[in-house]
């Protein structure tokens, strides 16, 4: 669950970058989900990439990996895919806002652990093992109303799931736009 | 006027521990105590349930060893139904665990205990992680991570799943082998040689830099315990237990899982959820002993495997007699994980692995059962009672972290008298004291049945309880 978003707006955060056509030579995107389904609102990430999954079934050039935590061993996926859309809850942010925001390649120190990454981590991660970075890392993140135990959602994140699909959809074919 | 210094809770463990150490007056370590702060409850809410749901149950205990749990738990399940499970599936189960033992060695060798062999026990604790690994040895984190995933697709190859696969069953696997799935294991085989051979480089020009911590850390004369085969060679999934004394001779051999519990039995301490196990006939604590790799390496004669026999020979060699100080678990387990892809290796050139017979059935034909594996960190034993419609009405686990906890606890001692002088300590002690406690790489959610994570906070209390000083990680 991302806890440390830069997250100053009232309304959905989406990356101006992505107004800009994105070029590079092999489009293969990696939809890359985080979360709890059994905590409520933190399950969000895999239920987008659920539908993610479906939505480009047989797209040789999307993979869809969901996750409870992102681990250190997702950093050859990363190495691999040429874009990577992190996908998560945050409880830090409003209940139901959907945010879009570049992945900071580096923050300095960390306090990583052996289980649980958060994106700009597994992305120095894997500059630092494999010496690449994909060239588009996008975070998306939809505030969490609740983590209590629950297999469902709170209203605001149930309001906001055909957004953040919408969201995915259209950042996923930008990537994939050459 | 003595005082308290805890480390709550403790980090880079699979779990939630923290660990309490007591001064005197002249601030000399009196004592020590690793406590599992978590609590359990897998046995009684299986309670009720029909037994062959036992396997999938249990596997929730773990995230990283629950292999082990299906295999103790399917076992004493085969017990209930008194059946013998098919050749392949035997196989394949044992292909299973092995692959768990490798990406779990990989996971405390490469994740947990590297920032301190690597960068320092000293080390900035801010980059004393895998990150700063990897941004220091890029080479080792790339095998690290390699070596993880290399386990972890073998069980997803196997049982569809990377964690908790439904695949073991009671009576053998849900499905056979396929061709293709053989083959793709096998193309992963020469990296994971390569990656093991690397970090065994790795280590053993490291280690001597590390005199003073295998000297202290839980470095004692213990017994040991591990299952072994009739040839004296390691197992992880079938064989029974021996157990020797702390000069190498066999205390008693043979230990089946039905016996288990004859022999074995577990003490209750105040300050820790996690059982104590010993056995019997010596009494507790003069009857506890150590599990996991060092105690599987001390026990057994050979591997059986060509790579690993070469490498067992001359682990037996860092000490006269049997291999006593924690720190060389380290050691033992990059022992094992080339044991285990060489053992993956035979086993996928068994004529029989692609047989379609995996699985026996039968229903109610005992009301009791057990049934043991050798998790990553040592023995695990399972044992059920069911009613006549197979519905459970009691279990008992015993977790290879609750038979080495006596073992850590006097290590943790050992490493604060050590250490701790005067009533001073830093940061770089106090890791070093916690670091005994990774060599052994405790799972605790495992020991208590339970979940929990690993902050760090440490904090020096005075006699009367008063705060007189704590540092928070994480």
């Amino acid at each position: 669950m991302a806890k440390r978003m830069a997250d100053n707006h009232k309304g959905d955060e989406l990356n101006p970058d992505l107004a800009e056509p994105l070029h590079f030579e092999k489009a293969n995107c990696l939809v890359l989900a985080c979360g709890n389904t059994l905590r409520s609102d933190d399950g969000i990430g895999p239920r987008l990439a659920e539908w993610a999954a479906e939505r480009f079934r047989g797209d040789g050039h999307v993979r869809v990996v969901a996750r409870q935590q992102w681990t250190p061993d997702l950093a050859t996926d990363v190495a691999a895919a040429d874009s990577v859309l992190f996908v998560d809850s945050s409880v830090d942010s409003v209940p139901g806002r959907v945010s879009l925001v570049a992945v900071p390649s580096n923050r300095g120190n960390s306090d990583a652990r052996s289980h649980h990454l958060e994106a700009h981590e597994l992305l120095g991660l894997t500059r630092s093992l494999y010496g690449s970075m994909s060239a588009h890392a996008l975070l998306l993140t939809v505030g969490a109303g609740s983590t209590e135990l629950g297999e469902t959602f709170s209203d605001q994140v149930e309001a906001a799931l055909p957004r953040a699909r919408g969201v995915l959809e259209k950042t996923v074919l930008r990537f994939l736009a050459n | 006027m003595s005082q308290t210094i805890t480390i709550d809770p403790v980090t880079r463990l699979e779990g939630h521990g923290k660990i309490t150490i007591q001064l005197n007056g002249q601030g000399e370590v009196e004592d020590a105590h690793f406590h599992v702060t978590q609590v359990r409850g897998f046995e009684r809410f299986s309670e009720g349930r029909p037994f062959y749901e036992m396997p999938s149950l249990m596997a929730r205990i773990c995230g990283i060893c629950p292999v082990s749990h299906l295999i103790a738990s399917a076992k004493a399940c085969e017990a209930i139904m008194s059946v013998r499970i098919p050749h392949t599936a035997a196989q394949l189960r044992r292909m299973m665990n092995l692959a768990q033992m490798v990406q779990s060695h990989a996971l405390s060798f490469f994740y947990l205990a590297s920032p301190d062999l690597l960068l320092g026990m000293e080390s900035d604790p801010k980059v004393r992680n895998i990150l700063g690994v990897a941004a220091a040895k890029p080479e080792l984190g790339r095998g690290g991570v390699a070596l993880r995933r290399f386990g972890q697709s073998i069980i997803e190859l196997l049982g569809e799943k990377r964690v908790h696969p439904g695949w073991v069953v009671p009576g053998g696997v849900t499905e056979p082998l396929s061709t293709e799935k053989r083959d793709k294991i096998l193309a992963m085989i020469p990296e994971a040689y390569a990656n093991i051979a690397l970090a065994l480089g790795a280590y053993k020009k490291i280690a001597d830099t590390f005199k003073a911590e295998i000297a202290v850390f839980a470095n004692f004369p213990s017994n040991y315990m591990s299952l072994i085969n009739e040839d004296e060679s390691i197992e992880f999934t079938d064989g029974a237990l021996r157990l020797i004394d702390a000069k190498g001779s066999t205390v008693e051999d043979g230990i089946t899982a039905t016996r288990y519990t004859e022999v074995i039995g577990e003490a209750v301490e105040p300050y820790s959820y996690t059982k104590f196990a010993y056995y019997k006939p010596l009494g507790y604590p003069e009857g506890s002993y150590r599990v996991g790799p060092l105690a599987r390496l001390n026990i057994v004669k050979k591997m059986g495997t060509p790579k690993a026999e070469k490498e067992l020979a001359e682990f037996k060699q860092l000490a006269p007699g049997l291999v006593e100080s924690s720190f060389h678990y380290h050691h033992a387990r990059l022992v094992e994980m080339l044991y285990g892809v060489e053992r993956i290796e035979e086993i996928l050139a068994d004529s029989r692995i692609l047989d379609k017979h995996v699985r026996a059935t039968a229903g109610v034909n005992r009301l009791e059962g057990a049934g043991q594996a050798e998790a990553p960190r040592g023995v695990l034993h399972h044992h059920y009672k069911v009613d006549e419609n197979g519905k459970m009405t009691w279990a008992n686990l015993v977790i290879a972290t609750g038979q080495n906890n006596k073992a850590m606890n006097l290590g943790v001692l050992q490493a604060a008298k050590h250490y701790i002088k005067n009533g001073k300590f830093t940061e770089g002690i106090l890791n070093r004291v916690e670091a005994v406690v990774r060599t052994f790489d405790p799972c605790l959610s495992c020991s208590t049945h339970a979940f929990g994570q690993m902050p760090l906070a440490i904090t020096l209390v005075s006699a009367e309880g008063e705060e007189l000083d704590k540092v928070v990680r994480g």
